[in-house]
């Protein structure tokens, strides 16, 4: 393997700009981490407009950067407060908690950055490795091979997820049939835009976005405006013992291998991780009884693999164009934004940008790692701001956002209907990632089925005659089936997360 | 002890949220019932449940009627209407499923409840802000919804809500007109 191209990354990466732009980027996700409510795909999303300016890399580099801070930040309203900032550190707050009322939250918070500092960079390791020879693989991908991609992508997003499955299929059609607003792909015919010219374009992604995870976010949050007040526990010193370290290392190992894994497979992502890594630790235990009444090793493992999940999820994304989950979705608005496709070409046409993104990662983790103890007091603090006066000006700052897209106040209504939309799908039971994922990938997917049809003649056998699409078909089944059996495990072990978690008082 | 009881029930309905499965959903608004201090969202009945499958049969059946509008074509030469085509009927079947299967043996509708009016009264007055911003500027509108919001929906002081919308306004516009150079339709100019 060439390593030249990573090499170049990391002068690209350790621009004096770019460090700026992961230090932001990593402060703001480490903060929305903290403040329940608001998630990375949101924040991402409300941010998008902003980094229409900014050079390409600085720009992922920071939309990145929230990600995975936001993974850091979340530990720490679970551990202290067991208010779970994020979904993917849920299970950390079962002995998280119960070990900072014991006294060690210090402890446990340095555990949960170290571990999540090991875990992110042990999968950083992986994708540079990984990651070219997928990227490999996919260049001889055609249509044929796009459409079915395409489809597994919004299947495992639409399943893996919590809701039902069949409503998550809705949910994704629904997604495709906005898409298909504008002119005809191939054609340039206008469809559905119902004779306007606003419509004419189709509908920018950034307002999709916007709408349905920033401005939907905020009215559903509006309907529950009460947050518990809890005192918050002193944490003490943040520098763990020998003995926490000594009980958790096997623990990061195995969490930041089942978290690389997990994150990679579309739609598993860091959430998934978390639970899985929860489940490994307490049957891997000598003594499972501990679990829920402050064992490190149920910070440590559920840490290091909800990280190393994160950064592995960019790798669908970065070879082959394949957002994995919702903020991928959105972070692949951001690089078409920026005039990047991604796909296989992206490692060979902007090594600058694959790499410097890749590499910054490193950076990041570092940053997050040195940031997160000392600023722990302060971010403790940020909680006490009341969400009834965030919602306002976050909601403004949409707005200004959405306008400065194209000047237009008709996009800002459309972000408001699709506010509505999307407080509408959570109330009903959908859950707006698979529309959001669905949308991104529609005109993909309705373009590589055409191609792929007047290819193939019309005869939709072809798809599992050609050799590389009949593969990735047998993936496609073999994930209908193997799915609901993933999902099966999860409830068995979400439920013992819970009867722990009720034993722990 | 009421504290700690409290942050445990909040607790368990994150975790419960997070199940994928049937048991642990139905179990979830029986914990919410149990909690007499933190009320978590209750499901919907029975008529939300079948209106969340009829919402995406009616969509894929206009859609599909705005599909025949267009040119269908062939499997061998797509028109513009095939693939629309194609996904209103996926819209269609599994807004059927949700009708047939789903809402029968599932509870993962959420009631609306009184804060259902304050979202709606929210997603109407940001309408109206949108509707002004290109007629007076963006900063009287910003002040104003700033205010109303924070007053009326988020129950803040008359202080607090003026002071916070006036310098929240005044921030916004150096951050966004002056230092990021964005070009909002503004009455105050320097």
């Amino acid at each position: 393997m060439d390593l030249s191209p990573v090499l170049t990354g990391f002068t690209v990466a350790f621009e004096w700009q770019n460090i700026l732009f992961c230090l932001l980027g990593v402060t703001v996700g480490m903060l929305i981490g903290v403040l329940p409510g608001l998630g990375p795909a949101a924040t991402i999303a409300i941010l998008l407009p902003i980094t229409y300016n900014l050079e390409p890399t600085a720009a992922v580099i920071m939309l990145a950067g929230i990600f995975y801070g936001a993974q850091y930040g979340g530990t720490i309203t679970s551990v202290l407060l067991r208010l779970p900032g994020e979904a993917s550190t849920v299970v950390t707050a079962l002995d998280g908690h119960a070990l900072a009322r014991r006294g060690e939250a210090g402890p446990a918070l340095g555990i949960a950055a170290i571990a999540s500092f090991i875990g992110g960079t042990a999968s950083i390791i992986l994708l540079t490795f990984i990651a070219p020879a997928l990227a490999g693989v996919a260049l001889a991908f055609g249509p044929a091979e796009y459409t079915v991609l395409a489809l597994i992508g919004i299947f495992l997003v639409g399943t893996l997820g919590n809701g039902s499955i069949i409503k998550s299929v809705a949910a994704a059609a629904a997604g495709l049939l906005l898409a298909v607003v504008g002119l005809d792909p191939i054609m340039g015919t206008p469809r559905f835009t119902f004779g306007t010219d606003q419509l004419a374009d189709g509908i920018d992604f950034t307002i999709v976005a916007m709408g349905l995870f920033g401005v939907g976010e905020i009215l559903y949050n509006l309907e529950h405006r009460d947050r518990p007040d809890k005192p918050v526990p002193s944490f003490g010193r943040a520098i763990p013992g020998r003995l926490h370290w000594l009980q958790s290392r096997l623990a990061i190992l195995r969490g930041s291998v089942t978290g690389f894994v997990l994150g990679i497979l579309p739609g598993g992502g860091a959430t998934m991780a978390s639970l899985v890594a929860y489940a490994v630790e307490k049957r891997t235990a000598k003594d499972p009884s501990r679990f829920g009444k402050g064992a490190v090793e149920g910070v440590a493992g559920p840490e290091s693999a909800n990280n190393a999940a994160a950064t592995s999820s960019f790798i669908p994304l970065l070879t082959l164009g394949i957002p994995a989950n919702a903020t991928m979705a959105v972070l692949f608005g951001a690089l078409m934004l920026q005039g990047i496709t991604p796909g296989p070409g992206l490692m060979t046409d902007h090594p600058d940008v694959f790499w410097g993104v890749v590499n910054s990662m490193y950076l990041g983790n570092i940053l997050l790692l040195v940031l997160s103890i000392p600023l722990i007091g302060l971010f403790v603090r940020m909680l006490k701001v009341r969400p009834g006066i965030l919602a306002p000006i976050t909601v403004v700052i949409t707005m200004i956002g959405t306008y400065s897209i194209r000047n237009n106040a008709f996009d800002m209504l459309l972000v408001i209907g699709l506010g509505l939309l999307g407080y509408g799908m959570r109330k009903l039971g959908f859950e707006p990632g698979p529309f959001v994922l669905a949308f991104v990938l529609g005109s993909l997917l309705e373009a590589s089925f055409r191609r792929s049809m007047r290819i193939f003649d019309g005869d939709v056998t072809e798809y599992v005659q050609q050799p590389v699409s009949a593969t990735l078909v047998a993936i496609l089944v073999v994930t209908v089936v193997v799915v609901p059996l993933l999902r099966r495990v999860r409830t068995r072990q979400t439920a013992g997360a819970e009867e722990a978690g009720v034993r722990a008082d | 002890m009421a504290k700690v009881k409290k942050a445990e029930t909040a607790e368990a309905a994150v975790v419960e949220a997070e199940a994928a499965d049937d048991t642990a959903a139905a179990a979830a608004p029986e914990a919410a019932q149990d909690d007499e201090v933190d009320e978590g969202p209750r499901a919907g009945g029975r008529v939300q449940s079948v209106v969340a499958g009829a919402v995406p049969v009616v969509l894929g059946a206009v859609a599909a009627w705005l599909s025949f509008g267009l040119d269908i074509g062939s499997l061998t030469e797509p028109g513009p209407g095939l693939w629309p085509l194609i996904v209103a009927g996926l819209l269609v079947a599994s807004g059927i499923g949700i009708i047939a299967v789903t809402a029968k043996t599932r509870r993962d509708t959420e009631a609306f409840t009184r804060g259902t009016v304050a979202v709606l009264a929210a997603a109407g007055g940001l309408a109206v802000y949108a509707s002004l911003y290109e007629v007076v500027g963006f900063e009287v509108p910003t002040v104003l919804l700033l205010f109303a919001w924070l007053r009326f929906l988020s129950r803040e002081s008359w202080l607090m809500s003026a002071v916070l919308a006036v310098a929240v306004t005044a921030v916004a516009y150096v951050l966004f007109i002056i230092g990021l150079n964005v070009p909002l339709p503004h009455i105050i100019a320097f």
